[in-house]
């Protein structure tokens, strides 16, 4: 019953550490030989690194989002038999402990960064290029790379922190908070709060978009409801929205579409794949109701209150989150927000967001009185849909809210 | 123009087993002359590879090899290729082509300790017929063409397969090795496994035409065919084989497929591709579908997939046992150990220069 303790190897030739994204396994748990023990993200990949050797789980060397150097113990298994303790002793390969920094080939790249001056920038050319498509300056940047080499993430995260504030993106939770001198905090980013920032990026500096609002009155969807709690099945507004966006979609393909910008063509989707915007404890996450334009209003409550439940559980599959044709936000669910302007989750061509539903004056046949009413913003990619033909969508949308029956 | 594509297609035994669209006839199915045991075979040899591609990564992961390069999706290829070819005929393979190497006979854990770092030619090329894997891009095409120039001076009757990938036929060497095939009527089967990516670059970004049909222009046929078929490969490798051993020269396959995995253990394909396009080949999986057509024709059944899946598996773990368990050679035998025969005066010297400067370190 030998401890081992499996030291994180060189994944991808050459590289010096990892970050450690999530753990497959806890303390205490069995794993055999393969078991997925943690799921890391180096400069080039996220991998997940499965274990070397069959036992119970003795200590875990690492939390999520904590960079682990090559060489660096990552976990630490109690060998199931007395045989697997001959079992080599991991990173038999690679740069290993003590190796960093004493290198040759490392002093020679080290060495001239030192003495450059500011105005010179050291990136590779795709980081240039990244840059470039991102609008980052490069000689604004730091680079953390090796002898003050801009890398790639350097980047992403120049041109993710305007966009941090976005009205689609839910504030995530620090993973982990590096200490510092002068009382600033540098939060690692990893995973969900990454991918965001990637797409969010994506959209708002590759897609022209524009917003347009309306207020609709939902007396009837409200009265609908109380009918149907009555007859014993309550239901949130949110399956009578993404039915409303169905019906106006079906009249207006082009709101389902993509722009391939390899080809200058529009894509128009077929089957309507509605992304619900979901705000977890991890961050926003957007599970996809596959084929909604194939399903009663009863089965998109269903299936969408099945995918919110486990997005928040965090039991969605990869490709329960992805194929998304157009995306619904419900911005006014968890506050007094009456509206917002969604960005476009790209390749997708429009967004529609949602306010609180509640009383207010509105004027029916000349007299102001109290109804319920909400408002509802779309964002479109102004490539594939002007503003005349938003206008009619989100008209079509109204009135598909305005005219629901029980 | 058209009198040239008349030609070669009289040339070409290929063509009449083969639909438009590169699957193989029933007709032409039902004639492979494979028993029972032959086909299981080729599906027990699918199964075998992948698992050992799989334990490979792994041991990878685990920071027991340096570096690897999935070939999953690409077994039909590897298997049907190497049964349909003689055990004294030629592979000169790319960097890819494990699992061909495991159909021929040659131990997998020897083949990893090049991956290890342990050897630079864990196998004897001439003990199985099977040329160094190639790591820079279409390097091997000419040495192929060339080793058969040879076998042909010799009067041999052997048959040089030579494969690659789509990527490589971007390449200068791939072009003279063609030339060079079609003037000297050389016995090559060119087999192009066509996986859509050469690393990041997709087929559409870096080629403009067929590949099949740039034979034409060589001198020599060239067809393109299902890669994900392994009789469909099988049928294809024969009988151009068997057209090469007649003096008929060269033979161009393209056998269109996908790289399922990540180009090596360094790569994140979902930065680069869509998923869609995984998922879309998910459903032409080569085992997946050679499983369900022999169980259609009721040449497997439940209990023999299940044995075959148990072999796999510990054929996989002996492989990581084996290869775990070997001695790390002297470093002045692993590098210089199997360059010469017979070593000049200056090489043992060098040897001997490198072997003292790591005394004390």
């Amino acid at each position: 019953m030998a401890d081992q303790t499996f030291r994180l190897p060189d994944l991808g030739e050459g590289l010096t550490e990892a970050q450690l994204v999530a753990w497959r396994v806890e303390e205490g748990g069995r794993v055999d030989v393969n078991t997925p023990l943690c799921e890391v993200e180096t400069a080039k990949a996220v991998v997940v690194i499965p274990s070397p050797w069959a036992g119970t789980i003795h200590k875990l060397h690492a939390r999520p989002g904590a960079s682990v150097a090559v060489g660096e113990p990552l976990v630490t298994i109690t060998a199931a038999e007395a045989t697997q303790a001959e079992a080599t002793p991991g990173t038999l390969v690679g740069y290993g402990p003590g190796a960093p920094e004493s290198g040759i080939r490392r002093k020679a790249r080290t060495a001239p960064a030192v003495t450059e001056s500011s105005g010179d920038v050291r990136a590779a050319p795709f980081v240039r290029q990244l840059a470039k498509d991102m609008g980052v300056d490069l000689t604004q940047l730091t680079g953390s790379g090796p002898g003050g080499r801009i890398t790639r993430a350097d980047v992403e995260a120049a041109a993710a922190s305007p966009a941090a504030a976005s009205s689609l993106a839910a504030a995530s939770s620090p993973t982990t908070a590096a200490p510092s001198t002068d009382g600033e905090r540098r939060i690692s980013v990893v995973g969900i709060r990454k991918a965001i920032a990637r797409q969010m990026v994506r959209s708002v500096s590759t897609i022209p978009q524009f917003t347009e609002f309306a207020v609709f009155d939902a007396t009837n969807l409200m009265a609908a409801r109380e009918e149907g709690k009555a007859s014993g099945r309550s239901m949130t507004p949110l399956p009578y929205f993404i039915a409303a966006v169905v019906k106006a979609v079906r009249a207006y393909p082009l709101m389902n579409s993509s722009w391939d910008e390899s080809r200058d063509e529009i894509i128009v989707k077929q089957p309507v794949n509605v992304g619900i915007a979901v705000n977890t404890s991890q961050g926003l996450l957007v599970p996809v109701l596959r084929g909604a334009d194939q399903l009663e209003l009863t089965a998109i409550a269903e299936k969408s209150a099945k995918l919110i439940e486990g997005a928040r559980a965090g039991t969605l599959l990869p490709g329960e989150m992805s194929g998304g044709t157009i995306t619904v936000t419900n911005v006014g669910a968890s506050g007094p927000v009456e509206t917002g302007t969604p960005i476009i989750n790209p390749p997708e061509c429009c967004v529609v967001a949602f306010g609180a539903i509640k009383p207010r004056p509105m004027v029916v046949q000349g007299q102001v009185v109290a109804r319920s009413g909400a408002w509802i913003s779309i964002s479109v990619d102004h490539r594939i849909v002007d503003g005349a033909l938003a206008t009619e969508f989100l008209t079509a949308l109204v009135s598909e809210l305005e005219s629901i029956s029980a | 123009m058209a009198d040239v594509v008349r030609v070669v297609a009289a040339d070409d035994p290929l063509r009449a087993l083969f639909s438009p669209a590169g699957e193989l006839t029933a007709e032409a199915r039902s004639r492979l002359g494979l028993d029972a045991a032959a086909l299981r075979e080729l599906y027990r040899n699918m199964v075998l590879i992948r698992r050992a591609d799989q334990e490979a990564l792994n041991l990878q992961r685990q920071g027991e090899l340096g570096l690897w390069g999935q070939f999953l999706g690409q077994e039909a290829i590897h298997v049907g290729a190497m049964t349909a070819l003689r055990a004294t005929d030629w592979v000169f393979p790319s960097y890819r082509e494990f699992g061909m190497a495991m159909v021929r006979g040659i131990d997998p854990a020897e083949m990893l300790t090049l991956f290890r770092g342990l050897s630079h030619g864990p196998w004897d090329p001439r003990r199985y017929h099977f040329a160094p894997l190639a790591i820079p891009v279409a390097t091997q095409v000419p040495h192929a063409v060339g080793f058969a120039m040879g076998c042909r001076l010799k009067h041999g009757d052997e048959v040089v397969l030579s494969t690659f990938g789509d990527g490589a036929t971007s390449e200068g060497d791939w072009h003279e090795a063609m030339n060079f095939a079609g003037v000297f009527k050389t016995p090559v089967v060119f087999l192009c496994q066509n996986n859509y990516w050469a690393i990041s670059v997709p087929l559409s970004k870096q080629t403009a035409g067929s590949i099949a049909d740039r034979a034409l222009g060589y001198g020599f046929p060239g067809i393109r065919i299902d890669g994900n078929d392994v009789l469909g490969v099988y049928a294809a490798v024969a009988a151009a084989a068997d057209r090469a051993r007649q003096g008929d020269g060269p033979y161009l396959i393209e056998a269109v497929t996908y790289r399922m995995g990540a180009h090596t253990s360094s790569d994140d394909p979902t930065r680069y591709r869509p998923e869609s396009e995984l998922e879309a080949w998910n459903a032409k999986d080569p085992i997946a579908r050679y499983r369900a057509w022999l169980e259609q024709q009721g040449i497997i059944d439940e209990g023999t997939v299940a044995a075959i899946a148990d072999a796999a598996e510990s054929a996989a773990q002996a492989m990581r046992a084996r290869l775990t368990a070997m001695p790390t050679p002297p470093p002045g035998e692993a590098i210089f150990g199997r360059v010469y025969s017979n070593p000049p005066e200056s090489f043992l010297r060098e040897r001997e220069e490198f072997e003292s400067s790591l005394e004390g370190s």
